[in-house]
């Protein structure tokens, strides 16, 4: 545990002091946010749709930072530090937490954004939370791992594409139907089963993909 | 029966695609050892160094640190590593940098150790400077702070005489006479000075 502290206090740090990774974040997410409510002004949103909204806005917020974690080290030549000083799974879990810190930061700007901008956030208030935390948690797993992998080759955005998509699609899936039972004032126990299922196999699965990516 | 650390290569090769950078690479190195890796650009010398520090998996052969016989799987625990082109976080200070890597290490340092031992790199004056306002050579021997702190029983040095002054070299010979009577240090250099300091050379692509 120190040494996923370690790396999550000094990458932390460096982005208090770059601030790029937030800065870059919160802008894409304000500027879809706002699109959004701009297009839709005066309509009446379903609840499917504003669901729909407002996972992609949440996505397209946090790709910026999230995916970038892996990709820094490499492209600034710091990951061979990581790799002789720290172990695989806490540089992973270290990422993990910085980039969990960012979604937390980034959705403390965006929901109430979203609710003012495009669309209150009514219903049942439980399950919006955990739909939050839990989406949230198996979202940055995806992120995290997608960027590790990537993070070596030349063909970074493309791959990185590629490698998301069937990773994020059946999440973002999950958590749409969820967001639309939980606008409807109900909690959503199957959409909660399912994201809890997915992050539970994911998160195990990233971490044993991880180290093995990780090393040479 | 073995006392002390001992570094054996056995049968070590590296290919990149087609071409062989070096093959049948037999060492075995015990403790107080010295070893110079010198060879022209492209020689292999740090493709070596990277591969006795598990950030190159060889094509053939296999490296194994071991203390009185015993073999020691977990590189984090003997193992300081630097190279000139290893970068550094440059958003940090070199004080938070070595708690850092001090905290990653499992050993536990009060300000007063790591303050002592940025002195002995002649760091301790500009230890509340971010990294990116150090020269050359002062991240060189940010490097080697970093390479020998907790003092692990291997040390491997790519170039790091490279971007030092005549007093960055005292140093350096220090560091690796104090690291001589411990453990072991491989060496990787081309620098007439530094090829002075070993006890051993092995010449790559020779």
């Amino acid at each position: 545990m120190r040494e996923v502290g370690a790396v999550w206090r000094k990458d932390l740090l460096q982005e208090w002091r770059l601030r790029q990774g937030l800065v870059a974040s919160a802008l894409m997410g304000v500027v879809t946010v706002v699109a959004v409510g701009f297009a839709s002004l005066g309509a009446s949103l379903s609840e499917g749709l504003t669901a729909g909204l407002f996972w992609v806005a949440i996505l397209f917020g946090m790709f910026p930072a999230l995916a970038r974690g892996f990709i820094v080290e490499e492209e600034a030549g710091t990951a061979d530090l990581l790799r002789v000083g720290a172990r695989p799974s806490a540089v992973f879990w270290g990422k993990w937490l910085f980039h969990f810190t960012l979604y937390l930061l980034l959705t403390l700007i965006l929901v109430p954004l979203y609710g003012l901008v495009v669309a209150p956030l009514k219903g049942h208030l439980g399950g919006w939370l955990l739909l939050w935390l839990f989406g949230g948690f198996c979202l940055v797993s995806v992120l995290t791992l997608c960027g590790a992998l990537v993070a070596r080759t030349t063909t970074r955005g493309a791959l990185l594409a590629v490698l998301t998509f069937p990773l994020l699609l059946p999440l973002l899936l999950i958590l749409i139907g969820g967001t639309k039972t939980a606008l409807n004032g109900l909690f959503p126990a199957d959409s909660l089963q399912g994201v809890f299922g997915y992050t539970l196999t994911l998160s195990a699965g990233a971490s044993w993909v991880f180290e093995r990516v990780w090393a040479d | 029966m073995q006392t002390g650390w001992t570094l054996t290569c056995h049968d070590l090769g590296k290919r990149f695609g087609e071409r062989w950078v070096f093959r049948h690479i037999e060492l075995t190195l015990s403790q107080g050892t010295v070893l110079v890796v010198r060879g022209s650009n492209g020689s292999g010398k740090s493709t070596l160094i990277r591969i006795l520090a598990g950030l190159l998996t060889p094509t053939e052969g296999r490296v194994q640190m071991a203390l009185a016989g015993q073999a020691f799987a977990e590189r984090r625990a003997w193992l300081g590593w630097s190279a000139t082109d290893g970068a550094l976080y440059r958003e940090l200070t070199a004080r938070e940098h070595l708690r850092w890597w001090a905290t990653l290490r499992d050993t536990d340092a009060t300000d007063t150790e790591l303050m002592a031992h940025l002195e002995r790199f002649e760091l301790g004056a500009r230890a509340d400077d971010l990294l990116r306002t150090y020269s050359t050579g002062m991240r060189q021997r940010m490097r080697l702070a970093l390479a020998t702190w907790g003092r692990p029983p291997l040390l491997l040095l790519d170039e790091p005489d490279a971007g030092l002054d005549a007093r960055g070299m005292l140093l350096l010979e220090r560091v690796i006479d104090e690291h001589r009577t411990f453990g072991i240090v491989v060496l990787a250099t081309n620098r007439n000075e530094s090829l002075a300091w070993g006890d051993l050379t092995l010449e790559m692509g020779a």
